[in-house]
Formats: C-alpha cells, sequence, structure tokens
C-alpha cells in the first residue's frame, strides 16, 4: 500500500464515511471503494461480492478468488430516553461495540454533562429531540424512564420509523400497560410484538450494571439477525 | 461486531511513517476454526521488529514480527502466511486454541 492511500483512508475514516478497503492478495494492489460509486477494471468484477460484505458487516476474502475486503461500517444509532443510572452502564459498554449513542431526557437534572462525559445529551421531550437526530430502520431504541409521559412518545417514533431495536424497561405488569397504551394509539399487535418487553435476555441480576449488560446482549444479538 | 473507526492502528502507522520508519502492515485475513481475532484484525512492524496491535492472542506475534523485517530486508511488497494448530512436542509457532489464521504482510511506502 502507497502512504498516500493510508493517509487518504485516515482522512476517510475521521470523516465517518462507509468505506471498504479492496486488496488483491496476489499483486499487493489495492483500492478504497465507497458504496455506489464504480472501481477500477480490476475490482469492478467483484463489486456484488464487496457490496454484500457490507450487507453482512464482515470482512474475508471474496470466494475462490484473491481479493481481500475490509469494510468500514458506521456504527449503528442508538437512542436511549432516560438518563438514569443504567444508562451510564450502558454508555460504557457501548464504547467498545459499534454503537453511536444519544440520550434523550427533557429532565435537566437526569441529563447533566457530569453524569455522562463526552456524551449526546439532548434536553428535551422525545417529540422535539427526534427532530435533531436522524433516524430510520438501522436505529434502536432503548427507553428507560418507565414513565408514559416520557418513553411512550419515543416508543411511538421508532415503531413508525420501524426500528430494527426497540426495547422498554418495566416489569410485565408495566408493560401490560404499555401495549394497551399503544393499541389505543392506533398500533396494531405486530407491531406491538416487535418490543422487546421486559427489555433485556434473562441472566438473572438486578443490579444496574447487570441490567445494563441483558439489554447491551439482546441488542447486539438482534443486530446480527437485522 | 468491532468498531473499525475508532481503531487507532492505521493511524500510528502513519506517524511510524511520519516518523521515517520503514512498515509493514499485517493482516489477518482469513481464520477457520477458533482463533483470538477476527478478520481485519491488524499489527504494524517497523524494521526494527517493533510492533503494535495484534493478529493473535499473543501466539504468533513473534512469527510475525519475523516476517515482517524479512519482507523489509527483501524490499518485498507484499507476502502471505498461514499458522496452524501448534504440534506441542515440537518448537514451532502455532495457535494453541486449535484454529488457523492467515496473515497479509503489505510493505507501506
Amino acid at each position: 500500500m502507497k502512504h498516500s492511500q493510508l493517509k487518504e483512508i485516515i482522512k476517510k475514516k475521521a470523516s465517518k464515511i462507509e468505506f471498504a478497503i479492496v486488496t488483491n492478495l496476489e499483486n499487493g494492489l489495492s483500492e478504497i471503494y465507497e458504496p455506489g460509486k464504480s472501481l477500477s477494471k480490476e475490482f469492478e468484477i467483484h463489486k456484488e461480492q464487496i457490496d454484500n460484505f457490507f450487507k453482512l458487516k464482515k470482512n474475508g476474502v471474496i470466494e475462490s478468488t484473491e481479493i481481500f475486503v475490509e469494510t468500514y461500517i458506521r456504527p449503528i444509532k442508538v437512542i436511549i430516553v432516560g438518563a438514569v443510572h443504567i444508562a451510564q452502564y450502558l454508555v460504557d459498554f457501548a464504547k467498545s461495540l459499534n454503537f453511536e449513542i444519544s440520550i434523550i431526557d427533557p429532565r435537566g437534572y437526569f441529563a447533566s454533562e457530569q453524569r455522562f462525559p463526552d456524551m449526546k445529551i439532548i434536553n428535551k421531550w422525545p417529540d422535539e429531540a427526534f427532530k435533531e437526530i436522524e433516524t430510520n430502520e438501522n436505529s434502536a431504541l432503548i427507553a428507560l424512564t418507565h414513565d408514559p409521559k416520557i418513553d411512550d412518545p419515543a416508543l411511538q417514533h421508532a415503531l413508525n420509523k420501524k426500528f430494527y431495536y426497540i426495547g422498554a424497561l418495566g416489569s410485565k405488569k408495566t408493560h401490560e400497560n404499555r401495549c394497551q397504551r399503544l393499541k389505543e394509539a392506533g398500533f396494531d399487535n405486530e407491531q406491538i410484538n416487535s418490543i422487546h418487553g421486559p427489555i433485556g435476555i434473562k441472566l438473572g441480576g438486578r443490579s444496574a450494571p447487570e441490567i445494563a449488560l441483558s439489554i447491551i446482549a439482546q441488542l447486539v444479538s438482534e443486530t446480527y439477525k437485522k | 461486531m468491532k468498531n473499525s473507526f475508532d481503531e487507532k492502528i492505521l493511524e500510528e502507522a502513519n506517524d511510524w511513517l511520519n516518523a521515517n520508519q520503514k512498515i509493514v502492515l499485517a493482516t489477518v485475513i482469513q481464520t477457520w476454526g477458533s482463533s483470538p481475532r477476527q478478520v481485519g484484525s491488524r499489527m504494524i512492524v517497523n524494521e526494527k521488529g517493533d510492533f503494535s496491535g495484534s493478529v493473535s492472542g499473543g501466539c504468533v506475534e513473534s512469527a510475525v514480527v519475523r516476517e515482517c523485517i524479512d519482507l523489509i530486508k527483501d524490499n518485498k511488497l507484499c507476502k502471505k502466511i498461514e499458522f496452524k494448530v501448534s504440534n506441542e512436542s515440537a518448537w514451532e509457532v502455532g495457535l494453541a486454541c486449535g484454529g488457523e489464521i492467515e496473515v497479509y504482510l503489505e510493505q507501506i511506502n
């Protein structure tokens, strides 16, 4: 690889543009590929397979070739509603995974910078806050306040935008009431059942870091099912 | 599901190059069975054998460093090396975990 190409890669990484480094392992030639853009003749014939590596979020050698593909895939947006104690642990776990977290909490005393250093915190009600975050079916929502005033609008937004993961904290009873409210708001059973509630996989733990771990484990698992 | 954007090994390679060092980039390109680091894991090695990053759990790094130094000495552009399960009765480099990995070495110039 040329030093100039390395610099180009570093620049792309800094601006968080999705790309892949495509390398011919036989002759050492490599190229930077951005999805949707074209490649040189040598690599263009493998375009479909390269795009497939993006889809599978994987790196690897294209079958029966000597072409290696390393993808740089933007982190998945995870929106946490409720700057509560569990959220502090979620932020820690997410740091080492490919998740980019935003926290929404209209209660200023919860969502303080001191409690969440270096974190994007939006001190607004969900309806207003979501105007500042671009979301789609590749986004995830973790609702932690179990206060219908705050959680419900966020859940409705996530359902409308077809988030691939929606989880809501609360007991079975809390969740039943939540489902009932969503039903009354016009959401169908399939939509409502897509919400993971009570949130998290069964670990047995009840402390804040344990609950955070069970949530993040479920999120990782659902991300691979995507 | 690593966050490639946050890994800083390529930035480190750039710093080393700016300090006029010769650099080989080693990348895990294929794995079979259980292996400690996933495809895309990287380490960099300079002509003196200093290295940063990893391609296994410490099992084959020393061999990779030797190969990288040779690549610089022979002034070759790139090379592939494969590491298989170690034979415990022999003093050879291998993966104690029972996996196999293939590592691609390339000079940056």
